[in-house]
């Protein structure tokens, strides 16, 4: 609250910081109205927002759906996890926006370029947190399902996966965090459409108080996401009752 | 239900490029429906008797027989109770208990059955919904018992399963295994550290020596327990106070020792 | 369930099965590639990507050579680095101890830290045109949080007698900070340079990809425009090579404090 008067303050009538270098409170108003419900870079605000969060929904899901299985695959079999091990240090240390310019030499700058951008990102931490995590299980846990005579598929869904399942739900928030941060990176890049469509044309603008709105955006779906993934571990974990300081 | 040989066991185990015998030539029969206690000093490889039963561990020589038969690997015809519990923590106390029995086929009903019967024998009615980190330590371990139980196995391996409890809950355990034990033997091979526990519980009790182990000496106490009608007493304290049972602690106490000082270094 | 993990194993066996891994996956990419089932300008054989990588080490392409390209990349990374170090790890400490200090800086720290570093371009290209300290913004925003965050998770939870111990010796509390928490957070201060420095190389590249004009990122870029498919791969490979370097310096580095055996 202090800090929303301080800015306030410094902006119109001290002048501290120039309007063109950071937008005041009331630069950020306008430009957010104008943004909702004018328009802004070819489209409302709503309509960039889902634009880029449908991509981003989509790019997590199909990065989660291929890391998580070859996690458990390269965790649990060791022959698995040598074969493909090569491969994936090979691709492991380049960095996901290192793939945007790849990405758009093979797909342009349309919605497919953008997933498969975000995959790289959200894969590699989906694959190894499942793959440490199925590694961490208690080897006691593993012997007395297996004492148990636990049939092949009943042990995967029943003993490893719920064993893992913390481990995996952390991949899983850092392979979501990856997509965003990778989505805007690339709409930042060149896009039509998105949040980094935005901020794109807001710097090209001139225009501080836009690319405030935009920034805000992206914080703030950043936030929003983690703490709906949180909700959802919370949800299928009911045994975990450890608390998280920092995430 | 079933005996257990082994035939000069011997087990090394392969760390990095050395070898680390754990067992040196272990020979020991276990008949059926025998409760047999193994002690032991620390490292001695009881633990690893065990896990060859369990069928974990495989010998480096020598042969492991349950019922004449070779084993070939884990199965619920040996079940084990874990020092550290080894329950499954995102199932309910009655999914703990029930999922050997789905692994064996057997109909709704029928399991039902039986693990309300474990359940009530455990003494553990009205836990059934609960999550094993609601649960003391005393009653996760009764789980893993009733777990055990409601297999029906031929054999029962107890890998110091009183080990991680405190001192009032492991008598209370221990009592309460004594009760079963004489309502439905079977053949159980029972790890532990203590001694006491061992005279108190079991009809043989295998004193190792320190590793690579062999069993040193063989102790009968099931005819001595008999004799003097240990189980006259319902609490363990009583039983402990007799003069014969002393005896024994004490004869065992002095074996181990021998085997201790040898380690001290 | 039989057999069943995890056994391991020998070390004949990982190598041969690594080997057969690595084997196929260049195989296939030759394949695809020869066969034309992707056209070959958008994937090069892996023969030829590795020639332009090393034609490229003496070669100028976008104004220099790879190496001159790598070495003002990585200055900027060093720059925004230590800066994000220099800040973050002082920061977290005083944060650490003075509840004040945590209860003014969190909320503003919690409510930046969800905007990705890249985000920062928008306003570093405003603030400082296509100058140095656009990009030095961007790494400094990916490598501050985590310096950040694990000092301060590192001197919150140091073990309370210690810091009794200390407080019974008569120290000050300057001198707490300097000679009792940050001694005893090391381990997780060094962890969370490591975490740092990924993202801050990460963010380097993001960087340079919108507001550099030299600098292996902005390498990629103009060969991408150039449709030039092996110089970008070679870059790929290059930026891979840098990064997976700095993280394996930095895992020694963490190991060796480890070993070192403070708490």
């Amino acid at each position: 609250m202090a800090l929303a008067a301080l800015w306030y303050l410094a902006t119109i009538p001290l002048g501290l910081i120039s309007p063109g270098r950071f937008p005041s409170p009331i630069d950020v108003w306008v430009a957010f109205r104008q943004a909702a419900f004018t328009g802004y870079a070819n489209g409302l605000l709503y309509q960039h927002i889902l634009y880029s969060l449908r991509l981003v929904i989509f790019g997590f899901f199909v990065a989660a759906a291929t890391g998580v299985p070859l996690g458990l695959l390269m965790g649990w079999s060791r022959r698995a996890e040598a074969l493909i091990n090569p491969v994936f240090l090979f691709i492991r240390p380049i960095p996901p926006l290192a793939w945007i310019p790849l990405t758009i030499l093979w797909l342009g700058i349309g919605d497919a370029a953008k997933i498969v951008v975000i995959w790289f990102a959200a894969f590699v931490p989906s694959v190894i947190n499942t793959l440490t995590g199925v590694r961490a299980v208690e080897s006691y846990v593993i012997e007395a399902a297996r004492m148990l005579g636990t049939p092949r598929y009943r042990f995967f869904k029943e003993v490893l996966i719920p064993a893992a399942a913390p481990a995996i739900f952390t991949g899983l928030r850092l392979s979501l965090q990856a997509s965003w941060t990778t989505l805007v990176a690339a709409e930042l890049v060149g896009a039509l459409y998105g949040v980094g469509r935005i901020l794109n044309v807001a710097q090209q603008d001139i225009y501080p108080g836009m690319i405030f709105v935009g920034m805000a955006c992206v914080a703030a779906f950043g936030w929003a996401m983690t703490r709906l993934l949180a909700a959802c571990e919370m949800r299928s974990l009911p045994w975990i009752q450890t608390s998280r300081v920092y995430s | 239900m079933a005996a257990i040989v082994f035939d000069e066991v011997e087990k090394t185990f392969d760390i990095g490029r050395v070898g680390f015998a754990a067992l040196q030539s272990v020979d020991l029969t276990i008949a059926d429906k025998e409760f047999i206690a193994i002690v032991g000093p620390s490292g001695c490889g009881k633990t690893t008797c065990l896990r060859l039963v369990a069928g974990f561990e495989f010998p480096s020589a020598g042969s492991v027989r349950v019922d004449g038969r070779p084993v070939t690997g884990p199965g619920p015809d040996r079940a084990v109770v874990f020092q550290q519990f080894a329950l499954f923590p995102w199932k309910t106390v009655f999914d703990n208990i029930v999922l050997g029995l789905r692994n064996k086929g057997i109909a709704r009903d029928e399991r039902n059955k039986r693990v309300t019967g474990a359940i009530a024998l455990m003494n553990l009615e009205g836990y059934e919904k609960a999550f094993p980190h609601q649960l003391s330590g005393g009653m996760q371990q009764r789980v893993a018992i009733a777990r055990a139980y409601v297999l029906d196995p031929d054999v029962l391996l107890m890998d110091e399963p009183f080990g991680a409890l405190d001192a009032q809950t492991r008598t209370t355990m221990q009592e309460e295994l004594v009760r079963i034990a004489r309502l439905n033997p079977r053949t159980v091979l029972f790890v532990t550290h203590s001694v006491e526990e061992a005279v108190y519980l079991a009809d043989r009790v295998a004193i190792m020596t320190r590793r690579p182990g062999r069993i040193k000496e063989l102790i009968d106490i099931r005819s001595v327990r008999i004799a003097e009608d240990w189980d006259r007493h319902e609490r363990i304290e009583d039983v402990m106070d007799l003069e014969s049972f002393i005896h024994w602690r004490t004869h065992i106490w002095r074996s181990l020792r021998e085997e201790k000082s040898g380690q001290d270094r | 369930m039989t057999g069943g993990s995890p056994y391991r194993l020998t070390r004949a066996e990982t190598l041969a099965y690594s080997a057969t891994g690595t084997l196929l996956f260049l195989g296939a990419w030759t394949l695809l590639s020869l066969s034309g089932v992707i056209p070959r300008q958008f994937l090069p054989p892996p023969y030829e990507v590795a020639a332009r990588f090393i034609q490229l080490l003496s070669t100028p392409f976008a104004g220099a050579t790879l190496l001159q390209h790598l070495a003002s990349s990585v200055m900027r990374f060093a720059y925004g680095f230590l800066l994000g170090a220099a800040v973050g790890i002082p920061l977290g400490l005083l944060m650490g101890w003075f509840r004040i200090l945590d209860e003014i800086v969190s909320p503003i720290f919690d409510a930046l830290r969800f905007i990705a570093p890249i985000a920062w371009v928008a306003f570093a290209a405003l603030w400082f045109g296509t100058g140095i300290g656009g990009p030095l913004l961007i790494i400094f925003a990916g490598a501050f949080p985590p310096c950040l965050i694990s000092t301060y998770r590192g001197a919150r939870f140091v073990s309370r007698p210690l810091i009794e111990a200390a407080q019974m010796l008569g120290t000050s509390d300057l001198q707490i900070i300097f000679e009792i928490l940050l001694p005893a957070s090391i381990a997780s201060i060094v962890a969370g340079l490591r975490v740092a420095a990924g993202l801050a190389w990460q963010s380097l590249i993001g960087a340079e990809l919108i507001v550099a004009s030299t600098g292996v990122g902005f390498m990629m870029v103009q060969a991408q425009l150039n449709i030039s498919t092996p110089t970008v791969m070679s870059a790929m490979v290059a930026i891979g090579l840098v990064g997976a370097l700095i993280d394996v310096g930095l895992r020694r580095i963490e190991a060796a404090v480890r070993r070192r055996g403070f708490v």
